[in-house]
């Protein structure tokens, strides 16, 4: 699980002492530029042409006659030895090290200021040199070999591939080992990895999916639905003390307490793994004045052994009875726990661990009393009749007895085995083969690609003369292989079925439907038109809705919002609704800005938002009432508006205990603002996070912010963080720190103001997002590069910018819409290239 | 038919590819754990050396674990007050780091690989040293190496290619593999799903080839790494087809019952040592990784009501500081308690504590500020000359790669560097 964690996410303030990026010692230098170097090592023996990548004899010049001095090979500045590079003088080596030389040049940091200058017009004319040196380079590399090599499928879309291809809805990717990611992404090509013991995990993955699929292919419908009342949930004993619901006036009652599952309903424990809806009446007891009993439905096996509790829902019991419908996957023996579960209310005190009826009532606190419940099994998706035809096409199913079986009932022998009726096996087996590895490739195959699959199930039918099991052996075998694993895309534009992938995964993260491949196979989706079209439809499709999860899941580190909890001390008004709620505060918004194109600026700020009553009670603004989220105007007293000021972004940039601008501020810098901030030089200690109260970190950072080399990247860093120190590590709004020691009263008042590299002064988060706001190009290239990544399964490249250019410039014809951005990018030359 | 879970879950504890001829004869399992594993000394030149990584995720506090004077006549520490009667069996090591590795938690990969990841994650990582020893070393039991966890897959542990090696986190699953047997008839359905499982990665074998003429020239290197992982999965299936016929070790502990509670983290400890002692006791794998994963909850243990994770970022409260010394002090005396256990296995003159080198180490210097320097590492037995702090310089690390080196040539492999490590440690003395 630590693993898993982001590194910026949790990062230590470090302070630079060491000057900047490129005055690091070699050794730093060299693994940094190392990651991108393995990758056009890779690609350069493609190369023919001993000429291509030569600097020009003018970039020599200048590079011999201002650089040099420095940058010499003896002892070089921040390990750059120019004299080195220029006996080669070919971009073909190192090349992003000359990326960064070009950047720098351009930005006018290099040479530093108190070196003798060159003329402008010099900088200008090397600048274009190196570039068109740089950019010719590469894009004859991406010619021959293409952007992207060897993408995979990530687990997400694994699962979902495997979900679609089979019909089924049982979770797969919690059996697959965590990924890598790269700058963020599990889909970028170049982090990802497939070892044997990933393949090996594959093959389980493939075939519990596949046993699942043939299970329900071959057996009758397994919905259930049972009731309850009140009565069936409550706990059987009324004299024995326990976590189940008490009876009060007929009702099963819970009062709120911390008692760890307390709440629990043994009866809806699910009998097999599966799908689960629940219907749920309940009313609040004892309702405090303001506001309904906010509870949590949360489910797990609610014994001391095994306390995790999956989160299902949330609710706000009022004095009215009402109904909620809850959707959940219950591994077998999980069961439900349904209870208040509002931090802020007022909590019953339990001794020993248990509740006994009659315990709750005289400590008057707020409950719930449950009225009875819906229990259905059901599936997501496809039903047995149809995943029958997804697998076997029109062959029917007979049973027949199995010789082995004993009669008993524990028996490990099933009784009846079920077997596929054909007058032809072979026939019918190389047809369900051939077309079930078409689907699975994603693309027209030959009957020369089928053929080896074909024959490992014919050799299985031979063996075992049924055709269900040579099937299986067929098609787990099209599921290992890496037509099934992997992108195929060739060089050069790609063709319908290639974008067809492309476009599938990036927005629905699964693989591509009938109409998708259909306009594929007749080129249509090659029109841009069609193109579009076909982005629409997908977006306004029920797997739409994934999108906007999907992306945000890693874009924003939401898929790690509880990695971390805030100290209930410190923050006491924080639980896990309000959390779920900053969730679908933040997908919402993104929802709408991407639904009705609004502008890139409103992740920035905006005048709403989407709250439910208990995050508004949490953010202070009134007047917001009942537990669906719902589109909320913001006023400026609500200090609220934008991603940056949303309760998701500020608690995973924050870790628990305290706040720290340079976390924040890497973290808005790289996912919001498109800042590119090298990694923190090695051997740089870290400040250590104080929380006594005696220091500010404005008063640990100020002093470095003098020495001009620690100033080069802090400039960048520090302003988004310092703007939002006046949220806390909950994502509450504060004037002053918390301290730990309450006796000394109030911690320190917090000071927002800062000034943005450019010099520019804010007084606060206010300030602070019309400056941003005020450079919509920017924000709209930092989310199209997010989109070109999780698009192509590749980083933005050197030879990208100009493309990304077009790509802001096409969308700021409709206000830099996100819309309009995810069209640009669609449409973009990078997306249809390979 | 059931999946493939059973062989494939088996098949995760990370198994040498082939057995060499020899490798037959001295790594037929022990028949009983009785036997002293050190017996083996009669078939081999010299008895086998083994090694133990235990990693913590969240670290150790520096103040409580490093002694405050250098040498041998150091005063033991907060921690290391318990493990004073091992004392001789111990070398504590403050001052160390992996040169270049950055990056707080994320450096969790770097822990037994060395290798500069690179904070962004975009470089690739490299083998860890764990699965270098059993790479060369691990084709003598019925397990190259163990790689195990307290919660979670994740490991300090990666292949040549720099994947994860996934850790397996149940105590209970690791003793079925080690020591139950099959049923016949489940050995015959293992078999024929392990003879399919072998023809699928012969046909994907081909299948890869003939795609990666279709595919251009980056493409086809990207394929070549998949094509070396059907390969060596392929001959770990062989390999598996071999072992399974052979009857495992018998142990005379019972099959344990896994803690569910991911917060108990030192019942947890406990628990996963007392199946690691008797896999090294058996001899069915030379080389561990135990990865100490924190769950981030409230560790049960008096005095103790703040979730471990969050203790961690104590911010030099009080408090939180204290608590965390409760918890980490529990860690330390299981870990000598465990360290107790292998000293208690053997004979003539050997135990299991001097044959095998026991790590202790945590990416986190200070997890508080994910500071990656001044690593926590206490190395005990494995025959070094122990009972000393080698105290080097906090302000300018000493490279703690060159303990690996140390550890490479003492576990018989000639080599005079692994990563950034160029040379043995110095001060640290084999026996």
């Amino acid at each position: 699980m630590i693993m898993d964690l982001a590194h910026r996410l949790l990062q230590p303030l470090l302070l630079r002492f060491e000057p900047a990026f490129f005055h690091r010692n070699r050794v730093s230098l060299g693994v940094f530029f190392a990651s991108f170097g393995w990758f056009f090592g890779l690609m350069s023996f493609a190369l023919g042409d001993e000429n291509l990548g030569a600097l020009s004899h003018e970039s020599r010049n200048f590079l011999n006659e201002n650089c040099l001095d420095c940058h010499s090979a003896v002892d070089p500045a921040g390990g750059l030895n120019l004299e080195g590079k220029l006996k080669d003088a070919t971009v073909r080596e190192d090349f992003d090290t000359w990326v960064r030389i070009v950047d720098r040049i351009a930005a006018n940091e290099m040479p530093p200021k108190d070196a003798s200058q060159p003329t402008m017009e010099q900088k200008t004319q090397v600048v274009q040199d190196l570039d068109g040196t740089l950019k010719r380079f590469q894009m004859k590399q991406f010619e021959e070999v293409g952007r992207v090599q060897g993408r995979r499928l990530t687990n997400l879309q694994l699962e979902r591939t495997l979900q679609d291809l089979l019909g089924i809805d049982i979770p797969l990717a919690t059996l697959m080992s965590e990924e890598q990611r790269t700058a963020g992404f599990a889909t970028v090509a170049n982090g990802q990895s497939l070892s044997h013991f990933q393949l090996e995990e594959h093959l389980a993955v493939v075939d519990a999916a596949l046993a699942e699929a043939i299970r329900r292919a071959v057996s009758e419908p397994d919905e259930t639905e049972k009731y309850l009342s009140a009565e069936g949930v409550a706990r059987k004993d009324p004299k024995k003390r326990c976590r189940e619901p008490e009876m009060i006036d007929d009702l099963a009652v819970v009062w709120a307490s911390r008692l760890i599952f307390y709440g629990r309903l043994p009866v809806t424990a699910a009998k097999e793994d599966g799908w689960y809806e629940f219907k749920v009446k309940v009313s609040a007891r004892k309702k405090p004045e303001s506001h309904g009993v906010w509870c949590t439905v949360r489910s797990g096996p609610c014994i001391s052994s095994a306390p995790l509790l999956a989160w299902v829902g949330a609710f706000e019991a009022t004095d009215e009875p009402q109904e909620w419908t809850f959707i959940a996957w219950l591994p077998k023996g999980h069961m439900l726990e349904i209870r208040p579960g509002d931090t802020t209310l007022k909590m019953a005190n339990f001794q020993g661990g248990q509740v006994g009826a009659g315990e709750g009532e005289p400590q008057n606190v707020p409950g719930i009393s449950l009225h009875g419940l819906t229990m259905r099994r059901i599936h997501l998706g496809p039903n047995n009749a149809q995943i029958r035809e997804q697998l076997f096409d029109t062959l029917k199913i007979e049973q027949f007895e199995n010789p082995n079986w004993n009669g008993d009932r524990k028996a490990t022998e099933p009784k009846l085995i079920p077997q596929l009726v054909s007058e032809s096996p072979e026939a019918d087996l190389e047809r369900m083969i051939h077309r079930f590895a078409e689907r699975a490739f994603r693309g027209p195959i030959s009957a020369e690609i089928s053929q080896p699959f074909i024959e490992l199930g014919k050799e299985r039918l031979r063996q075992s003369s049924s055709l269900l099991d040579a099937l299986r052996t067929g098609y787990r075998a099209v599921l290992c292989s890496p037509r099934f694993l992997y992108f195929q895309e060739s060089t050069g534009e790609l063709d319908g079925y290639e974008l067809a992938n492309r476009l599938s995964y990036m927005l629905w993260n699964s693989m591509p439907d009938h109409e998708l491949l259909k306009l594929a196979e007749n080129k249509r989706l090659l029109e841009e038109c069609v193109l579009l079209q076909q982005v629409e439809r997908m977006l306004r499709d029920p797997r739409g809705a994934n999108f906007v999860r999907d992306f945000a899941a890693e874009w924003l580190d939401l898929r790690l919002i509880d990695f971390t909890e805030p100290d209930r001390r410190l923050y006491p008004s924080f639980d896990i609704i309000v959390q779920q709620a900053m969730i679908e505060e933040t997908q919402r918004c993104l929802q709408e800005m991407l639904d009705e194109n609004r502008s890139v600026t409103e992740l920035i700020d905006s005048d709403y938002t989407y709250l439910n009553s208990r995050l508004a009670r949490f953010y202070g603004i009134k007047d917001v009432e009942g537990d669906a989220i719902r589109r909320v105007l913001l006023k400026p007293e609500d200090h609220r508006g934008g991603l940056v000021t949303q309760g998701a972004i500020l608690k995973v940039t924050a870790n628990g205990t305290t706040t720290s601008p340079v976390i924040r501020g890497v973290w808005i810098g790289e996912r919001l603002m498109g800042e590119h901030i090298p990694p923190p030089p090695q051997g740089v200690p870290a400040i250590e996070p104080d929380i006594r109260g005696a220091t500010s970190i404005r008063e640990l950072l100020a002093k470095h912010r003098n020495n001009e080399g620690c100033a080069v990247c802090h400039v960048k860093i520090d302003p988004p963080g310092f703007a939002l120190e006046n949220y806390d590590p909950a994502g509450k709004y504060r004037e002053t720190y918390a301290t730990a020691d309450k006796k000394k009263g109030s911690g320190i008042k917090v000071d927002s103001s800062y000034e943005m590299a450019d010099g520019e002064h804010f007084d606060d988060v206010d300030g602070f997002r019309k400056i941003l706001c005020s450079k919509p190009d920017k924000l709209a290239k930092c989310i199209a590069e997010k989109w070109i990544i999780v698009g192509t399964g590749g980083l933005p490249t050197y030879s990208d910018r100009d493309e990304l250019e077009k790509i802001v410039e096409r969308s700021a014809d409709n206000g830099f819409g996100l819309r309009s951005i995810l069209q640009a990018v669609v449409c973009s030359k990078i997306f249809r290239h390979k | 038919m059931q999946p493939l879970f059973n062989i494939s879950k088996r098949l995760q504890l990370s198994r040498r590819a082939m057995l060499r001829g020899t490798g037959v004869a001295i790594g037929l399992p022990w028949l009983s754990a009785m036997e002293s594993a050190l017996a083996l000394t009669t078939d081999e030149s010299e008895s086998p050396r083994r090694f133990v990584a235990m990693t913590l995720g969240l670290g150790l506090l520096a103040a409580n674990l490093n002694p405050s004077d250098a040498g041998r006549d150091y005063k033991p520490s907060r921690y290391l007050e318990p493990l004073n009667d091992l004392r001789d069996q111990l070398t504590v090591i403050s001052g160390t780091s992996h040169p270049g590795v950055s990056g707080g938690h994320r450096a969790e990969a770097s822990l037994l690989t060395a290798n500069p990841v690179g904070s962004s994650g975009r470089a690739k990582n490299t083998i860890s040293i764990d699965q270098f020893m059993a790479k060369h070393l691990g084709d003598n039991t019925r397990y190259s190496s163990l790689v195990v966890g307290s919660s979670g897959t994740s490991s300090p542990s990666y292949t040549d290619n720099g994947s994860m090696v996934p850790a397996i986190d149940s105590p209970a699953r690791i003793f079925e593999l080690l020591f139950v047997d099959d049923s016949p008839s489940e050995r015959a359905k293992q078999a024929e799903r392990v003879r399919e499982g072998r023809s699928i990665m012969d046909l994907v074998n081909d299948d890869a080839k003939s795609l990666s003429r279709e595919l251009g020239a980056g493409d086809r290197e990207r394929l070549g790494s998949y094509l070396d992982s059907v390969r060596e999965l392929e001959l770990r299936l062989a390999t598996t087809q071999e072992w399974a016929e052979k009857p495992k070790p018998k142990v005379s502990m019972p099959r344990p019952v896994d803690i569910g509670n991911p917060n108990d983290f030192i019942g947890r400890q406990r628990l996963m040592c007392s199946v690691l002692k008797l896999a090294l006791e058996t001899d069915s794998t030379r080389f561990v990784t135990y990865h100490l994963g924190g769950s981030g909850g409230v560790v049960p243990v008096p005095g103790v009501d703040e979730g471990y994770h969050s203790l961690s970022h104590h911010g030099m409260d009080e408090e939180k500081l204290d608590q965390l010394a409760i918890v980490e002090t529990e860690i330390m005396k299981a870990w000598g308690d465990f360290l107790r256990d292998l000293k208690s296995v053997g004979d003539q003159g050997h135990n299991l504590l001097e044959q095998t080198s026991i790590l202790l180490t945590s990416n986190l210097g200070n997890a508080s500020s994910h500071d990656n320097r001044n690593m926590p590492v206490v190395l005990a037995g494995g025959g070094f000359r122990h009972g000393q702090h080698l105290a080097f310089d906090r302000r300018n690390n000493y490279p703690l790669p060159n303990l690996f080196v140390s550890l490479l040539q003492r576990i018989g492999m000639e080599t005079d560097e692994f990563a950034t490590g160029k040379s043995t440690m110095t001060g640290l003395e084999m026996l």
